[in-house]
Order: C-alpha cells, then structure tokens, then sequence
C-alpha cells in the first residue's frame, strides 16, 4: 500500500495537467496511463484552441515542432457542401474574422496535431514537477471506506491510498461509475466517433492545403457532417453521432464520404495512404451531470466537458484539472475530503470559468448541431437550400434578372421544411445568447441613430414594370 | 482506391493480451441488435438466435466500448484490457 496526497486516473490533458499543477503545488501526486505511454490509447488526433495560448502562455511557449513534429496551424477550414447525387454543389471559407480579440486567436482557429505526441508531452511536464507515472497499468477499483474513496487498487491488485482521487479517465470512466456519479451516458449525450487517418507526404498538405489546412468539412445528406483534419504528415476523416442515431454501421457513413469522387479527388492530390483506424465515445450534452462525490471529483471528458457545440475538449478538460486540483489543495490543507466541501469544485467550473460559461447555452447549442450538422435528415433541404442562396447569382445561365427570380423561387420551395427548425433552434439560442444585453439591444435611445442611418425605404425601390431604356 | 475494400486489420496495431475484457450474459440480451450495427470491426454475431462475440476479438477490438455503451438490458460486460495491451493508436 502506497499513500498519496493525491491520485490521479488517466495520463490524457486532463490527467497530466491535474498532475503538473498538484506537483507544482508540492501535492505528493501520481498518475495513471494504461497504455504504454500517454496518448495511445482512446485518443484522435485533436485541436487545440488558442484560448490554451492565453491561459498558459509559459507553458504552451515550450510545446515546439521538435516535440511534437505533428504540429499544423489550421489558419482556415473549407466547408464543402454535398448534394444528393455526391457532387460538391458550394465551399464555404471559415477563418478568424474581424470579430476575434486576441493572439493567437487571430492566425489560427485551432492547432492540430496528434494525441501520440501531444499527450506524452504534457504527461512530461508534470513528472518533470515531480508527479510520478505509471503507465502500462490498469486502474480497476476505488478502496471505499464508509462511502468515500480513499484510493484506488490497480489490476494487480496494488492499493495507491489518498484523501482525493481525480477521475481523469475519459468517457468510459471507471472513477464516475464506482463512485457513483454515473453508470452509463444517457443514449444522446454521448456520441461514437469513428476515424480513419491516413499518411500525406508534409510538402503536398503544404503546397495544397496551405493556410486552408485546419479541416475540410464534408456536409452532405443522409450522413452526419464529417471532418478531414490536417496534421504535420497526414490527416483523419471521422464523423460521429449519438449512440440511438446509427442506423447502419457508423463505418458505412464514413465509407460514404471517402469515396465521394471529391474526396477520393482528395487523396489523390496528396498522395495519401490509409495508415489507421479509430474510435473513440465522445460525451456531447446539453449540460454536465453531477462532477464530486465524497473524496472524488471528475474532470475533462470523464465530467462531460466537451463543448455542447463542437466538442472541443482538451481545453475544457485541462482548465478543469487545475480547478479540480485548487480545490483539492483547499480540501488537503482544511482536513475536510467530504462532498460538501468538494462541491465547491462544481461551483468554480460552473460560476467562473469558461466551461460554465459555455454551458449557459448549452441545451441550445447542443440542440443546434443535434438539429442540423448531424441530422442526416435536415441536411437534405439545407444544403440545396444554402447552395441555392449563396452561390447561385453567379451563374451566366440566363440574364442576372432571371437568375435572381428562379433563386428566390427555389429557396422558397425549401422553406416549409427549413423555417420551422430554424426557428425553433435559432430563436432560443440568440435569446440566451444575448439575455444580458437584450435591454442594451433594444434600448429605444439608439433606434433613431440606426433609422436616421438607413436611406428611405420608398426612394430606393425602382419603377414598377417601366422598361429601362438608354438614358436620352 | 476503394476504401471499402480495406482490410481493417491492416491498419490498426494491437498488442494481443490474454484476459478476456468483454463478455456477454444472453439471459439478459433482449436482442435488441444495437451492439451488431454498432461495432466497426463487426465482432458481434447472431449465431441461432443469440448474440456472440468474435473469438478473435482481442486483436480486433479498438476499445471505443460503444456496444457496452449501447446495451440497454446491460448484458454486455466490457473493461479495459490489461495494461501495456490492446490496441495501440501509433497517431492517436
């Protein structure tokens, strides 16, 4: 039997970070990969969000291309859209706009590169702080005493005691079920992701790809939305959906989108080669359950924390470990190990951080891409109907007059199907978005500035049915 | 290049170990069929009238646990295999 101040389970972001921050703290930490090292296990290649350049600009200075060769800056993503017959009918461009307030953020969306190499590197931080790893273990069970953890025993049966165990352990964590927090996900808060990575020569991403090379988004009908995410040498497509949405095999949608002619078209020009297969369960709710239990708290994935919108969940898990490792330290130096003290853990995530903040409009966001980017459903009227309005004036089929009326027509035969889901997944979203503002918005004192601004409504419409001539 | 004719062994990398990690009790499958559509690697059978697992399993399954996940009547057992085998993700 071993005793510690803290245990950690999981060598992912979340695991080593809790680990580097307790160790730094002086904590007597260890933490457990049951892979041979970190990041080869239950992991996808990944993008960090610049928000991790913000909050730990040390630390993120020291991740380096030397550590982590896989490293690619997605500058850009191409949104593709797919018709039924499979062809790309518009591409829609996405880079930081005008609107974003801060370095990095502003020359890159997200930094891709691969868990393999990610994982070991941040892993190295925290035993470089002196918390110690043991890889190659299984964690199996929690040592309980009166119904609070005081430990963990691995598979061969060693015991690891300490007043505060972290369940970094990802979406199939056994810290949430033994403890109690959660047996199995409800069917749509968790989602499987099915990934095929593939290897492409760096020059040919380099030359083709270019700034473009954060992703390129496959929207199609009858699939969920896919991803083809960039990395040093390669690339992974995958897609993902909650567990009730399969209706065949999640590898028949993927199949579908590699031999869209596109992408096969893809492949080709980067001279790819199919190098793995993955899948990994991904939490994605509306709201996280319940994250303390007397002596526990859960963090990252094993809490639920992924973003509810896009799954972003490395930032989320590694800025609740060290809210989760605070508290621990408050918890060490006061005695007091019990769920009452350790709710306090719920109470800073929720109250002041960024992962509460996001689960504000969490059922709404959640909602949204529920609705749309994975209802192969929806995406059958979306995307002629989005295709149609964007791109369709430039076109030299029949004079721009004619083109502008057949447009109008076709979006319109679409908007049956498409108004009563963007109202009611659009409606509610902009309205927890803006609550704290929306007396701002609508303060009557700004309205005549805006009016005033605006040309006369009546002055800008033309003649009704005068033919245009020549001016005399 | 078809990526259906892949051959999914190919292209993943597992390091074989010898404790069984999934199981199934059959007295409390309802059939419902979930874990056969789930699985990517097609480990799940129905052999008259009751699910099975490939016997070879262990050097297919990529440990993403969804036919435990999915399992409503709870009849799938799944853990994590020994530490140091299973699968291993070289890009992850």
């Amino acid at each position: 039997m071993k005793e510690y101040d803290i245990v950690i389970v999981g060598g992912g972001p979340g695991g080593s970070m809790a680990a580097k921050v307790a160790a730094e703290k002086g904590l007597k930490t260890i933490f457990f990969e049951r892979g041979r090292k970190p990041g080869e296990k239950n992991s996808s290649g990944c993008g960090l969000g610049p928000r991790m350049w913000r909050s730990w600009p040390n630390m993120m200075k020291t991740l380096t291309e030397d550590k982590c060769p896989s490293l690619r800056a997605g500058r850009f993503a191409r949104n593709y859209l797919v018709d039924k017959k499979g062809e790309v009918s518009a591409m829609i461009l996405a880079r930081p706009t005008e609107s974003v307030a801060y370095e990095p953020a502003k020359s890159f969306i997200t930094m891709n590169c691969y868990r393999s190499e990610f994982d070991p590197w941040i892993a190295d931080l925290a035993t470089n702080a002196g918390a110690e790893l043991k890889c190659s273990l299984l964690i199996k069970g929690l040592i309980k005493e009166n119904g609070t953890v005081k430990g963990v025993i691995d598979e061969k049966g060693e015991k690891y005691m300490a007043p505060i165990v972290i369940g970094a352990d990802g979406a199939v964590s056994m810290v949430a079920k033994q403890s109690g927090l959660r047996d199995k996900w409800y069917h749509d808060h968790i989602t499987l992701v099915p990934q095929y990575d593939f290897y492409a020569p760096r020059e040919k991403i380099d030359l083709i790809m270019h700034e473009e090379a954060l992703a390129i988004w496959w929207m199609a009908g009858g699939i969920p939305s896919a991803y083809q995410v960039f990395f040093g040498d390669g690339f992974h497509v995958g897609l993902g959906n909650w567990m009730h949405s399969w209706e065949r095999n999640p590898l028949y949608y993927l199949n579908y989108v590699v031999n869209l002619k596109h992408f096969q078209r893809t492949i080709k020009m980067l001279d790819a080669k199919p190098r793995e297969v993955q899948a990994h369960l991904l939490p994605w709710m509306p709201y996280p359950e319940k994250t303390y239990a007397n002596g526990v708290m859960l963090i990252g994935d094993a809490a639920g924390f992924p973003c509810p919108l896009e799954a972003e969940g490395i930032f989320p898990a590694m800025e609740s470990a060290e809210i989760a490792v605070e508290v621990a330290a408050e918890a060490i130096a006061e005695g007091d190990y019990s769920e009452n003290k350790l709710k306090e853990y719920e109470r800073r995530w929720q109250e002041e951080s960024s992962i509460g903040t996001e689960f504000e409009a969490g059922p709404e966001l959640w909602s949204v891409w529920k609705a749309l980017p994975f209802n192969a459903k929806n995406m059958d009227w979306f995307i002629p109907m989005v295709s149609e309005a964007l791109t369709g004036i430039f076109d030299w089929s029949e004079p721009h007059k004619v083109r502008i009326r057949q447009i109008i027509a076709h979006v319109k035969k679409y908007l049956p199907q498409a108004m009563p889901t963007l109202m009611s997944e659009l409606v509610p979203l902009f309205t927890k978005a803006l609550e704290d503002d929306m007396g701002k918005l609508m303060d009557p004192a700004i309205m005549p500035t805006l009016i005033n601004s605006l040309p006369k409504l009546m002055s800008l419409m033309p003649d009704k049915k005068k033919k245009r001539r020549r001016r005399k | 290049m078809n990526i259906n004719d892949f051959d999914l062994k190919s292209i993943s990398t597992h390091i074989e170990g010898t404790e069984d990690f999934i199981s199934i009790d059959n007295d409390k499958c309802n059939l419902c069929n979930r874990c056969l559509v789930i699985c990517i690697m097609n480990l799940w059978k129905k052999r008259e009238g009751k699910i099975v697992l490939a016997e070879d399993y262990k050097q297919k399954c990529v440990e993403c646990a969804a036919c435990y996940q999915v399992c409503e009547p709870g009849a799938i057992n799944f853990q994590y295999p020994a530490g140091g085998t299973g699968v291993v993700f070289e890009q992850g």
